[in-house]
């Protein structure tokens, strides 16, 4: 296969590649390219600006390594953690059921689909002061919170997907003899995977923006409290690192969502690797 | 040997104007006997509507649809349909595909050991040995459509419904199919049922070719093939009895275009 690609017309030999060809052919390489870039802007920009605007790179490294030492900001992860994972688990779960119910029984759909369209529409904000008066202040509101933030998405995305399900695989099946139960497990389910994973990539943001917001308006603790604390008293360095914490988890959280696709969906050809 | 009958079936179609569509008017056509029977007719004559109620996917308006004598109203285990989209699901291999024609035949996952060997000759039957893991995609359109064979024939159908199975494949891939499904066919004993707007195709493959007048479609005038078998051993297309064949259905379709 190699040698027939070499000797089409116009082929250029393998050996004289192109530096742009090198690095964009390497992933890593790029990415440790842009980081140094990153670096590398944010550092001259902090040189010609006063350090409460931007501190420089150092400080904020050096005020992250102190806030670890101390226990501070691990102890905050930690409070920002638990509610934030169990409010997702719920919706997700959640959502992905009543998305797959609402997308295969179109006459629940029909009830519920407005109620869902107003909640989803409402900004999640505007919920705080009923949860806290229902629910008081404490981490069942903060979990109620990220559940109510990520569970819409979840479940308007997997019940757009479990409708997407092609009608002529359907008739196929239908004409292999299978009965409604064997066509929602072979074919609706599996056309709804894709969906519940894009679902799950908006409900992951959404939950995050709820932690971070609930943190900070409802219960003073954890990694939104660090935002608020050091944001007020104008300690940017140290306002930097539950940045960073929330910027890993993020990633953190897509990779792992990227990955169980990748595991889970082995079929699906991709146009872009 | 089983049998399938129409009997004065008529089937129409609400437009979006709200009138009724007469697609198929007054069809009655018995096929059976282990024989390759091909429908042929201008594009709308309803030869798709006629092989999904066939194949108990749509009802009909009035007349009977019988197989073996009882009134047809689902589909049934003892026929198998050949689409010309192929419909193979996407997040299934290549033996997963297969395998669902005996799993939604016997309204079981769990496969026999049997069924496992059944599955593993069909595959090889239709030259797939070795692609049991591929998924679809990874597949060309004349390999997918092999896939569609085989997981129609390990039904091991008495009757195989086949709607234009080649008409989106290239002319080569197409010729070669041909002779495979008729050496298959000769294998399996299945009656065909073959739907088809390719007269060379029609005439190639089949015993009978039914020819259909335009919409309403009713059965215009049926040409039976005696070229002798295997046809593959010879130059069927370049026999004087193939051309006769040729020019007088072209000439009864030619009226209805």
């Amino acid at each position: 296969m190699t040698q027939m690609t070499n000797l089409l017309p116009g082929t250029p030999p393998k050996n004289g590649k192109s530096i742009v060809a090198a690095i964009g052919g390497n992933q890593y390489l790029l990415g440790i390219l842009s980081f140094a870039a990153f670096f590398a802007i944010w550092q001259m920009v902090s040189m010609n600006v006063p350090p409460i605007i931007l501190p420089a790179p150092a400080q904020v490294i050096a005020a992250f390594v102190q806030l670890t030492a101390s226990g501070e900001l691990v102890r905050a992860t930690a409070q920002t953690l638990w509610p934030f994972a169990a409010g997702l688990i719920a919706a997700f779960i959640v959502g992905t059921v009543l998305g797959l119910v609402l997308g295969i029984f179109r006459p629940a759909a029909r009830v519920l689909d407005p109620y869902i369209f107003v909640f989803w529409s409402i900004p999640n904000i505007a919920w705080l002061p009923l949860f806290i008066a229902w629910f008081g202040v404490g981490t069942l509101t903060l979990v109620i919170f990220v559940f109510v933030s990520a569970v819409f998405p979840q479940l308007l995305t997997v019940e757009s997907g479990a409708r997407e399900a092609d009608s002529f695989l359907v008739e196929v099946a239908r004409s292999l003899g299978g009965t409604k139960r064997e066509i929602l497990r072979i074919v609706v389910l599996p056309s709804a995977l894709p969906y519940i994973f894009a679902g799950l990539r908006i409900a992951v943001g959404r939950a995050l923006v709820g932690i971070i917001v609930g943190q900070l308006l409802i219960v003073a603790t954890g990694i939104g409290y660090m935002f608020q604390f050091y944001g007020e008293t104008l300690s940017l360095a140290k306002y930097f690192a539950p940045l960073i914490v929330i910027a890993a988890l993020a990633v953190l959280l897509n990779r792992g969502v990227n990955w169980a696709e990748q595991v889970l969906i082995p079929w699906k050809a991709r146009a872009f690797t | 040997m089983p049998e399938l009958e129409f009997v004065n079936v008529r089937k129409s179609y609400q437009s979006p104007t709200g009138e009724g569509l007469l697609a198929l008017a007054d069809f009655s056509l018995t096929v059976g006997g282990g024989r390759f029977v091909t429908v042929v007719g201008p594009s709308g004559c309803g030869k798709t509507t006629l092989l999904r109620m066939a194949a108990g996917l749509i009802p009909s308006n009035s007349g009977e649809i019988r197989l073996d004598g009882a009134a047809l109203t689902c589909p049934t285990p003892k026929m198998s349909m050949v689409f010309q989209g192929i419909g193979l699901m996407p997040w299934k291999s290549i033996e997963g595909n297969v395998a669902l024609g005996l799993q939604l035949q016997a309204h079981r996952r769990k496969l026999t050991e049997k069924q496992t060997a059944l599955i593993d000759t069909t595959l090889a039957m239709v030259g797939l040995k070795g692609f049991e893991r591929y998924y679809p995609h990874q597949l060309s359109g004349g390999m997918q459509q092999r896939v569609g064979l085989a997981r129609a024939l390990v039904r091991q159908p008495e009757i195989l419904l086949m709607d234009e199975p080649f008409g989106a494949l290239d002319a080569q891939t197409r010729a070669v199919l041909q002779d495979e499904l008729l050496a298959l066919w000769g294998r399996v004993k299945s009656t065909v049922l073959f739907i088809t707007h390719d007269l060379d195709e029609a005439i190639y493959l089949s015993d009978l070719v039914v020819i259909m007048s335009r919409r309403p479609g009713r059965i215009k005038q049926v040409l039976e093939v005696k070229l002798p078998r295997p046809r593959a051993s010879y130059d069927v297309r370049a026999e004087p009895e193939f051309a006769r064949l040729r020019s007088i259905a072209w000439q009864s379709i030619k009226e209805e275009l």
